[in-house]
């Protein structure tokens, strides 16, 4: 399994401007780019009221549930998911092996419209991935600075009140 | 594996406690999720819980906290528990996609010593079938229920559970009563950043 690369300001850049498009063309609410272990990598669209971060986990984690019961019955051709609201519905299409696409949209929308704005979609995000995973920008973080005592105790208990 | 987004100058890592059923994973999560100090309310989220009406975990705990570990960079640690349950395994398969750190809690009564072993080689298995090996992955033993009366001596389990080529940091804890689970956390996230230290100098 491949890691997800990473990213630097031009990829984000272009990222936002894909996911920006597909959000006015399809007049879907949000879109997430989400990595499969459930890390949400960038979000657009109107996320207010949403918890983005676990929508991402409870997302990619579904998705990655599902695709293993596709598997028990050798069916390997999974590549989207949908699930439909009285309000709204999201659907979650597969981008490439480490990233999904997850768009939440209004139910008045039909998921049919969703999917034929989300190939596309999809399709340029995995080219700039595949991209960034070529190009492997930076190898690694500058951590000249980090000095692993000062991380002995990162999280600290409350005092009791 | 970690996601690094020198973009928006972010580090994501994902922690697993992996343990046998009622060992105190969840618990480990809700003590951290409830004693933790942080700088701001955004720095922790919502904790998440996919359980059973028996409050069992169903597919996993989680909740993200976020700390600056390293000057600049936002780290983001995804802490998530498995379904101890053994017929839950495939979920737990699921849930180690991609994972940093894990935290093995196993439960010191005599009477679940076969259960942690058993757990404990269930999850060997499970990475293997993720093209992962527990050997390269930074993982610390926490020791649970050491207030209960039938728990077995720490040297007992350090030779049961611990006994690898190479031995890992272990802990006492008491998660319902929030010992040692503090202890445990530093440890896991000071393990990982020390391997992101020493993977980006070997690059």
């Amino acid at each position: 399994m491949s890691q997800f690369p990473q990213l630097n300001q031009e990829d984000v850049n272009h990222l936002n401007e894909v996911m920006t498009e597909l959000l006015k063309k399809s007049e879907a609410h949000v879109a997430l780019l989400v990595e499969k272990a459930g890390y949400l990598i960038h979000q657009c669209g109107n996320q207010e009221s949403m918890d983005t971060t676990t929508f991402a986990t409870l997302g990619s984690n579904a998705y990655n549930a599902v695709q293993f019961m596709a598997q028990l019955v050798n069916e390997n051709n999974f590549t989207s998911m949908y699930q439909q609201g009285e309000n709204f519905s999201t659907l979650m299409v597969n981008v490439d092996e480490n990233s999904l696409l997850v768009i939440v949209f209004p139910t008045h929308l039909t998921v049919g419209s969703m999917k034929y704005y989300a190939s596309p979609a999809a399709r340029s995000l995995a080219e700039r991935i595949l991209a960034a995973t070529n190009r492997a920008p930076g190898q690694g973080l500058d951590l000249s600075d980090l000095d692993p005592t000062d991380v002995q105790s990162l999280f600290q208990k409350k005092e009791p009140s | 594996m970690a996601i690094i987004n020198q973009a928006t100058k972010e580090l994501q890592v994902k922690i697993v406690y992996y343990g046998p059923a009622k060992s105190g994973k969840t618990t480990n999560l809700e003590q951290v999720h409830a004693n933790v100090q942080v700088p701001n309310a955004s720095s922790k989220g919502k904790m998440t819980s996919l359980a059973t009406s028996s409050d069992r975990t169903l597919f996993f705990d989680f909740f993200p906290l976020e700390a600056v570990a390293i000057k600049g960079f936002k780290t983001k640690f995804a802490l998530f528990t498995v379904p101890g349950q053994v017929i839950y395994n495939a979920t737990r398969q699921i849930v180690l996609r991609g994972v940093d750190g894990i935290v093995f809690v196993a439960d010191s009564q005599y009477d679940k010593m076969e259960e942690n072993i058993e757990t404990f080689k269930h999850l060997e298995e499970n990475l293997k079938t993720l093209n992962l090996n527990l050997d390269d992955i930074p993982y610390v033993m926490q020791y649970n229920k050491r207030d209960l009366p039938e728990v077995a001596p720490i040297e007992y389990l350090e030779f049961v559970l611990n006994n690898r080529q190479v031995q890992v940091p272990s802990f006492e804890a008491s998660a319902s009563q929030c010992e040692g689970v503090f202890e445990t956390l530093n440890m896991i996230t000071r393990m990982l950043l020390h391997k992101f230290l020493n993977d980006s100098v070997r690059k």
